[in-house]
């Protein structure tokens, strides 16, 4: 029998089932969400460690500048980056950050067994036991943290709070 | 009279170059599966359309098809708990044969990799055995969930991570393998625990929980696959 890889391979059917968790339970948005999450912050790590390095350095940084022509390179990256813009990609950011740690411990947990509910005999009207209620706390708990590390920044960064 | 819509994928690789959406229009009866109405329209309406099934009361599990977006048996799906409007397509990271049948090679070759059934050392108590193997109900409970999987293939197409990687054993898999190393009739388990301690193994599980969702038999892999990650941890 010819087997043909049409749709159940195609790119958009791929895409969708790995980014789009529609009409899946709450675990499988955390799925969505933890590898979304994970590389935005490596992407931003990456830039964060380049940028850093010209703000502090130049891009002689691996090397001793001198010194006029460092205080005139962190002068213009401070320029660049004194922009809402990216400071409200830092309050992305940072809601990134916080829930994908969260999370992450979460998942720990679950690869040690911690937290899950027991293997039983078959009951197929209750939730899987996989999806324990612990399990559940601890994924509102990284939202709820991660937003909270978002409202934060937006005070720290524009001073809506403390005025 | 009640209908039904059936927007039916369908692609013939022999003969189209495109898949296409056929629209039936189905006249409803209470209790109608989602199997019952693809088989009047097989029967009345369109004797082209190619299904596969065989049991029509969720023990075979060959009925396995997308409806509305998530993977359910045909023949285990009222029609009442979807909609009356139904969008039915063949499996996901599943290999489509025609319509909404589906290859399960690669399915059944994962499957059959992890040696799915009972490994003794014993050969000759076994040949000419002398006593029984009475197991406790806790032991029985260790592993009498996973063994109520019907080989359906609905958590391999809900998996995401067999989506982005069809290298990767799939739940049905995983949790098949713990169903043995559970037990406690099993000998083998430093050979099962090797079988998925591999760069696309057992790690690569993000727990996204789908399996556990779509299983029509309750069986819950992805709490399988997470049992039998400690089991690993522990060596
Ligand atoms: S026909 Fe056997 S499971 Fe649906």
């Amino acid at each position: 029998m010819r087997a043909t890889r049409a749709q159940s391979r195609s790119y958009s059917t791929v895409l969708k089932t790995m980014l789009l968790p529609a009409g899946y339970s709450v675990e499988r948005w955390s799925y969505t969400l933890q590898r979304v999450t994970g590389v935005v912050v490596t992407l931003y790590f990456v830039l964060h460690v380049v940028e850093t390095g010209n703000f502090i350095g130049g891009p002689g940084v691996w090397y001793v500048p001198s010194k006029d022509f460092a205080a005139s390179y962190y002068e213009q990256v401070k320029e660049l980056l004194h922009n809402p813009i990216f400071d409200a990609g830092l309050v992305i950011i940072g809601w990134m950050v916080a829930f994908h740690t969260i999370n992450g411990l979460r998942l720990t947990l679950a690869h040690f067994g911690i937290t899950l509910g027991k293997p039983t005999r078959v009951d197929p009207e209750s939730p899987p036991r996989s999806f324990s209620n612990y399990q559940r706390a601890i994924f509102w708990a990284s939202i709820a943290l991660a937003t909270f590390a978002a409202v934060y920044s937006v005070d720290a960064l524009f001073g809506v709070l403390s005025g | 009279m009640k209908t039904v819509r059936f927007s039916v994928y369908r692609f013939d690789p022999s003969s189209d170059k495109k898949e296409r959406y056929a629209t039936y229009e189905v006249p409803y009866k209470t209790g109608m599966t989602v199997l019952d109405g693809l088989l009047y329209i097989k029967e009345r309406l369109d004797h082209t359309l190619a299904i596969r099934y065989s049991c029509r009361m969720g023990i075979c599990g060959s009925c396995g098809m997308t409806v509305n977006g998530l993977p359910r048996l045909a023949c285990y799906t009222q029609v009442k708990e979807v909609g009356w409007s139904l969008k039915v397509e063949p499996l996901r990271n599943h290999p489509h044969v025609r319509d909404l049948v589906t290859n399960f090679d690669e399915f059944f070759k994962k499957h059959k990799s992890v040696k799915p059934w009972l490994v003794r050392t014993d050969s000759r108590e076994q040949e000419s055995p002398t006593s029984q193997y009475l197991q406790s109900d806790a032991e029985l409970e260790k592993y009498i969930q996973f063994s109520y999987c019907i080989s359906c293939g609905l958590c391999y197409s809900a998996c995401p991570v067999v989506s982005s990687l069809p290298e990767f054993p799939g739940p049905q898999a995983l949790a098949l393998l713990y169903r043995y190393l559970a037990d406690s009739r099993d000998q083998s388990r430093s050979e099962r625990l090797k079988i998925v301690d591999e760069a696309v193994g057992i790690w690569r599980c993000h727990f996204a929980g789908s399996c556990s969702q779509v299983c029509p038999k309750g069986v819950d892999p992805a709490l399988a696959i997470q049992l039998l990650r400690r089991e690993m941890m522990r060596g």
